[in-house]
Formats: structure tokens, C-alpha cells, sequence
């Protein structure tokens, strides 16, 4: 379904985010990349629907290299691939329906969205992707009033008015609280194991890598360092994981063993 | 604090002290220099170069007339002791401590202290008020002239109000020159009604000689009756032509007042007058008298009406061109702002250009703008108009690309992700962060017009600006301090409703 060859991100300053990136996802999985900060887990995500323009390689989607589509084509290709981000990414002054509603942007009529006009059937979308995520009485509310866990499952339902294929989700937890965090991947897992959607998540906590992923890929200082399927990373032990992660680091539990594996 | 940092990392001295002193004798700062302290030797040269031109530049001014530069000297001394005085005092003062710093310097502990510089701020805080012309005496001797037009101006409300006036009146035909026609008719006399008639009915105007001497017209007597007793009378001409013009004997308007029967006799020197060149046939004009009282109910002043009527056009002023401002300012922000247009070489040119042009725009006054708008459109509010909206689009495009620049990128990235096109994301992930920042700013803009409205009327802008300098002019005082009364007013509610909308929305 997607295939990501030989890519290569370099930034403008020279900074190598991604060097020689290979792999190959099928649809249905749910594939963790892990990574310290900095080892281009994002930049790769972005690279993807290319919110970053990688500097070589291809990003094979269905047969076709993304690196090579027009923007009308491009854009076709992004609304086939919902997103959502560490920091929600939320227009936190406009309403949570808004918010939700964007997400329908890539679908429909582009001069009658710039007044804020959508058809009744993705209204009624919204209404069912809110009722989805259990947030449908916020719907009036603007953004920013509502609580960290309750944004990010906005941001979910934003990424299911894509109708998407696939998922990419950037540290979609990193700033939530360990029982959020199993909320909103619950919601990621559901949707990829009743709707057969593809997920691409990175994720920083060991725990929640083996609770979630089907397949995982270790990534530092933007090379792949680590191949996994679900019964390595059940099995994998603190040396492995600090090879990923570097010497410094420590396993970090944070409590996620008990909840995750109950 | 400064200097010593720099000086604990100074090269060696290259010269013993006494050098560096006479060295830095001869040329200020220069033994600092050769003893490694460059920086100080470059301040000591450039203030002391710097006093001593500005000195002699004022000594010059001071004694312009002497030629020899010792006498002028002197002369400025004469005029100005104290300051002369001090400058030459404190001069004398930073050159010796700058030799003597200059062979302190060479030694390896460097020292350095606040002291000289105090004589540095001493000798242009002096030159600065006497190049400025500060004049404090001045300023409460003249205090007792300048009381009775201010205190008109801070309590005008004396001019306000005025009282209708009243106009009674009487003429008599006069012919220029006798003998050019048939004489004109006396006036036929209605009982109850005033009534005047002029003994002869025709005369010589006054004229000027070959020397530009006056030769005195026939003198006319005027008989009136029937006018307002005890009331001052004013003699009025009309020439052929119609105009009305109050002619002056002894330097003074003709003015009398008439007797307790409201009779009054007065001789009056027909005046200067030319007649034109083209003029045909018999040439009568007219002399009238007139009594004015205002006797009427109370009215509201000219002063009054004409500031209200031009307070509201200064406020609409303001809001129009706040208006076109804000709606000229936002396409040209989103090309001044370096986020949205950072993403091929061209959009970049566009935006260094942008951003030039608001720089240039902004950087010239509103007040400069409305003297070419004027050549432009004319004299009035238009002009004023098209002057506050370059400057409100400038100020205002530049505040809103900032805002731009600041906005979160996190919405932008998310929509783009959906599929969006370029108009779209603006729509729903710029445009609704920059709903507050623009809301405040063009609040704030129309403040400042309104306020930058007062003033541009004072090089012909429109609004009340051009009411004041026009009564300033004529030394209306009463009347500007109305003026001034409403502009403080307007600009004081304007502050307080501005800064609570803005509160309220932000």
C-alpha cells in the first residue's frame, strides 16, 4: 500500500533529518516507529503526506510517488491520509463542529467553504464523528476551552472526516496523561481493526509500543536501526530498547504495563 | 562597566607614559590610543573634537559681527559669560584629564571612572540648551501677556452663545460727480421708519494725487431721524458695483451716536473710491447708516455651530479612512508577512518589496502626506482622507503581518493535511487567529486617526484642524478654545471606548 524508498530529508541549515529511509507498509497495520526526539520520527511522518518536502527518494502510495504529484493531485492524495499531532493542532478560536468540519475540506466545494458553508450530510458526519469520540455535547464549544484528552479526540474525529485509508499519527499521546493516552490509541486500534485503516504512529513509551503496534520500526538519527514484528517488541528487553534509544536512556514504565496489558 | 571589560583583554602599551600624555596633548585620545585603549581614545577624541566644533559654532552665532577669532571670543563672553564660561572651563578640564588618562592608561592596571564622563554630559547638556534657545526667565516674564488670550482659550464658552441681531436702517443716492446726471431723488421720509438724506445729493469722491496724496471729497451733511436713540450708528458706502464697504475718517470707521430722539447730524468726507475705467453713464452710489444691536433671543454661536459641524466631519473622517485603511491593509499584509510568503523566490521578492514600500509610506508623517494630497484633490477632507489612509495602510499592513508572523503554524500544517487548497487554509486555520489581533489594531488605528484627523485640517486637510488655525490666525481665541474644548473631548471618549472594545474583545 505505501512504500517509502530510499528517502532522504536534509534541511535548509544541513541538518540530516532522514538518511536512506526503506520500508513497506500494508494495509491494515499498525506500524509504531519509535525514536528519540530529534531522530526524525516527524519529519518522516510529514515527509509522507509532504507537509515537508523530502530532498530524494520516493514515497510509492497505491502505485503512484507522491514526491511527484501536482498540487490538485497532491491534495487529492492528502485527504485519503488523515493526520493528527502531538499538539492537536487545533484553530482553537473556532468551534469544535468547525474544527471537525475542516476536516471535510478536501472533499468539497472550495468557493462555498470560504463562507463556512458545508453540505448537510458532512454536517451530520461531524455530528457522528463527535458522537464517535463521546464529545458530541462540545460541539458549540470553542476549541481551546476544551481539556487536552478532549482535543485530541477533535483531532480524531477531524481525521475521520477524511473517510482516510491510512492514519498518520505524530506522538499522538506525548502530551496527554497515561489514561488518556490508552483512550485516544483505543480509538486509533478501533478504527484500524473495524475499518481495516492503516495507522503509522510514533510513539515514545515502550509500553505502549507493545500494546499497540503490530509491526515497529526504530528509528535514530534518521536511519531505520530496528525491524520488529509484535513478537519482538513483546519481547523486547531494556538493552534493546536503549540501542534504540541510546546509551542514557532509561526504560521508561510510567505505568503504562498494568492498564495496557488489562 | 563596559570599558573596563573590554580593557582586561588590552594589548600592551607601546609607549611610556609621558608620551602617551604630551602625544594625547597634541592630538585628544591618541596617547590612549598608543597605549592600547581604543575605545576610549576614540570617545575622548570624538567628544572633545565634537564640543569644540559645537562651541565655536555658537561663539560665531554669538559675535557674528567680529571678524578676528580672539575678538569674537570676547565679544560672545561679554554676551554669555556663564556659558562661555563653563564650556571653556570644562574643555580646558577634559583636556588636561585626557593627558593625564592617557599616561595612567599605559600602565598595566588599567582605571577607569565615572567621573569624566559626568564633565562630558555637563558640556552638552550646556551647549544643548544654549543651542536650543531654553529660556526660563523668558518664560514667566512673559507669563502676565499671555494670560488673558490663554484664559480665553481654557474658558471660550463666553462666545458660545450670542444674541440675534438686529438691523434698522436708512440710504440716500449720492451722484458721483455734479453735473455728470440728473440728480438723484430725496429720499422720501415714511413716519415711524428711519429715514436719512444727504445736503448736496452729489459730490467728488476722495482720490489720490500724482504724489499719492489724498485729495478730501466733497464733504456731505447727513440728516437722520426716526433711528434708535442713544445708539452707536454706523456709516456704510455701496459703490455702483454693490459693494459694501465702511468708510474710515481719521484713521477710525465712521461711528457716532444718535441723540435721545434717535436724530443725528454728521458731516462725512465722501471716501476713496476708483471708479472702473468701463464704467458708462452717471455713476450714483449710496451711503447708509446703520444701527446693529443685538437685542434678538440667544443663539448658538458661529464658533460654536461651525466646530460642532466640523468635529463630526473630523470623526467621519477618521472612521473613513480607517475604514479604507484596514481594507487596503489586509491583502497587502498577507504579502508583508514573511510565514505565508517564505515559500518560493519570487513570493520572497514580493515581500521585501511589500515591505519596502510600507516602510517608505510609514516612515513620512500623515501631515506630510495630506500637503501632496492636497496638491492632489485640493483643499477639504478628501485630502485629509487620502493622507490618513496611506499612512493607516502602511502602519496597519505592517501591525497585521506581524500579527501573521505570530500566529500558531500547528492549524496551518493539520488543514493543509486534509487535502486543502492554499485559500482554504488561509480561511480556516489563519484567518480565525487573526481575528483578535486585527479586531484590537484597527481599534487602535481608528484612534489614532480621529486624532491625527484634528491636526491634518492644519495644512488644509479638512476637519477641525483647519477651523483652529484659521481662528488661531485671527486671533480668535474664544473661538479656538472651543475648538480646542471638543478636540479634547472627542479624543478623550474615543480613548476610553477604544480601549474598552479592545478589551472586550481580545
Amino acid at each position: 500500500m505505501l512504500e517509502i524508498k530510499h528517502l532522504v530529508k536534509i534541511y535548509e541549515d544541513g541538518t540530516q533529518a532522514l538518511n536512506d529511509i526503506n520500508f513497506k507498509v500494508d494495509a491494515g497495520e499498525f506500524l509504531v516507529i519509535i525514536g528519540l526526539s530529534g531522530s526524525g520520527k516527524s519529519t518522516l511522518l510529514r515527509c509522507i503526506n509532504r507537509l515537508i518536502e523530502p530532498t530524494e527518494g520516493k514515497i510509492i502510495w497505491d502505485g503512484v510517488d507522491i514526491t511527484s504529484l501536482d498540487q490538485n493531485r497532491l491534495r487529492q492524495t492528502r485527504r485519503q491520509i488523515g493526520m493528527i499531532f502531538q499538539h492537536f493542532n487545533l484553530v482553537k478560536r473556532s468551534n469544535v463542529l468547525t474544527n471537525v468540519l475542516s476536516g471535510r475540506l478536501g472533499y468539497v466545494n472550495p468557493m462555498k467553504t470560504l463562507f463556512y458553508q458545508f453540505p448537510s450530510k458532512d454536517r451530520q458526519m461531524a455530528i457522528d464523528a463527535l458522537k464517535r469520540v463521546g464529545i458530541l455535547d462540545q460541539a458549540y464549544k470553542r476549541a481551546d476551552e476544551l481539556s487536552g484528552g478532549q482535543q485530541q479526540r477533535v483531532g480524531v474525529a477531524r481525521a475521520l472526516m477524511q473517510q482516510p485509508r491510512m492514519i498518520l499519527a505524530d506522538e499522538p499521546v506525548a502530551s496527554l496523561d497515561p489514561v488518556l493516552a490508552h483512550n485516544i490509541l483505543g480509538y486509533l486500534e478501533k478504527m484500524n481493526q473495524e475499518e481495516g485503516i492503516t495507522v503509522l504512529c510514533s510513539l515514545h513509551y515502550l509500553d505502549l509500543v507493545q500494546r499497540y503496534a503490530s509491526r515497529v520500526i526504530g528509528l535514530r538519527d534518521g536511519k531505520i536501526v530496528y525491524r520488529g514484528s509484535k513478537e519482538d517488541i513483546v519481547a523486547m528487553t531494556d538493552d534493546q530498547f536503549r540501542e534504540i534509544y541510546g546509551e542514557e536512556a532509561i526504560r521508561v514504565s510510567a505505568g503504562f504495563q498494568d492498564k495496557g496489558k488489562g | 562597566m563596559a570599558l573596563r571589560k573590554i580593557q582586561q583583554k588590552e594589548i600592551k602599551s607601546i609607549v611610556p607614559g609621558p608620551v602617551a600624555g604630551i602625544v594625547s596633548l597634541f592630538v585628544p585620545g591618541l596617547g590612549q590610543v598608543l597605549a592600547g585603549s581604543f575605545q576610549r581614545g576614540f570617545l575622548l577624541l570624538g567628544s572633545l573634537g565634537g564640543s569644540a566644533g559645537l562651541f565655536i559654532w555658537r561663539v560665531h552665532l554669538l559675535a557674528h559681527r567680529e571678524i578676528n577669532l580672539m575678538a569674537k571670543f570676547l565679544k560672545a563672553f561679554d554676551r554669555r559669560p556663564f556659558f562661555v564660561g563653563l564650556i571653556i572651563a570644562c574643555i580646558l578640564l577634559l583636556w588636561l584629564w585626557n593627558a593625564w588618562d592617557a599616561c595612567r592608561q599605559t600602565k598595566p592596571e588599567k582605571k577607569s571612572g565615572p567621573a569624566i564622563f559626568i564633565i562630558i554630559v555637563v558640556i552638552f547638556f550646556s551647549l544643548g540648551w544654549q543651542i536650543s534657545e531654553i529660556n526660563p526667565y523668558k518664560m514667566f516674564k512673559e507669563l502676565p501677556d499671555a494670560i488673558p488670550p490663554l484664559s480665553r482659550v481654557l474658558w471660550p464658552w463666553e462666545a458660545a452663545v450670542e444674541r440675534e441681531k438686529e438691523i434698522i436702517g436708512a440710504g440716500a443716492e449720492i451722484l458721483v460727480g455734479c453735473g455728470e446726471g440728473e440728480l438723484p431723488p430725496i429720499p422720501e421720509e415714511v413716519p415711524g421708519q428711519p429715514y436719512i438724506m444727504s445736503d448736496p445729493r452729489c459730490g467728488d469722491l476722495s482720490s489720490l494725487d500724482e504724489n499719492n496724496q489724498i485729495i478730501r471729497g466733497t464733504t456731505l451733511k447727513l440728516t437722520g431721524r426716526g433711528f434708535a436713540p442713544n445708539t452707536k450708528t454706523q456709516i456704510w458706502w455701496i459703490d455702483s458695483l454693490g459693494n459694501e464697504f465702511r468708510p474710515r475718517q481719521e484713521g477710525q470707521y465712521v461711528e457716532f451716536m444718535t441723540d435721545v430722539k434717535g436724530s443725528f447730524e454728521f458731516d462725512l468726507i465722501m471716501p476713496y473710491r476708483l471708479i472702473p475705467p468701463s464704467a458708462k453713464g452717471p455713476q450714483y452710489q449710496r451711503v447708509e447708516a446703520k444701527q446693529i444691536s443685538s437685542i434678538g433671543k440667544l443663539i448658538v454661536g458661529d464658533p460654536l455651530r461651525l466646530t460642532l459641524a466640523r468635529m463630526a466631519e473630523t470623526i467621519f473622517m477618521g472612521m473613513m479612512a480607517s475604514f479604507f485603511g484596514i481594507i487596503f491593509a489586509i491583502p497587502v499584509s498577507f504579502l508583508a508577512s514573511r510565514n505565508l510568503m517564505s515559500h518560493s523566490w519570487i513570493t520572497m521578492l514580493i515581500y521585501y518589496i511589500t515591505r519596502t514600500i510600507l516602510n517608505i509610506i510609514r516612515a513620512i508623517e500623515p501631515l506630510i502626506w495630506a500637503l501632496i494630497a492636497v496638491v492632489w484633490v485640493g483643499l477639504g477632507p478628501f485630502a485629509g482622507i487620502i493622507a490618513l489612509t496611506f499612512h493607516s495602510v502602511a502602519a496597519l499592513g505592517k501591525l497585521y503581518s506581524e500579527a501573521i508572523e505570530s500566529i500558531d503554524p500547528g492549524p496551518i500544517e493539520a488543514i493543509q493535511a486534509t487535502g486543502a487548497t492554499r485559500l482554504q487554509t488561509i480561511m480556516y486555520a489563519v484567518v480565525p487567529q487573526m481575528i483578535p489581533p486585527f479586531v484590537s489594531f484597527s481599534i487602535y488605528r481608528w484612534d489614532i486617526n480621529v486624532r491625527m484627523s484634528t491636526i491634518i485640517g492644519l495644512v488644509g486637510g479638512g476637519g477641525i484642524g483647519f477651523l483652529l488655525v484659521q481662528y488661531i490666525r485671527l486671533l480668535d481665541y474664544r473661538a479656538a478654545g472651543i475648538a480646542v474644548w471638543f478636540i479634547a473631548i472627542t479624543v478623550a471618549i474615543l480613548d476610553y471606548v477604544s480601549a474598552e472594545i479592545r478589551q472586550r474583545f481580545v
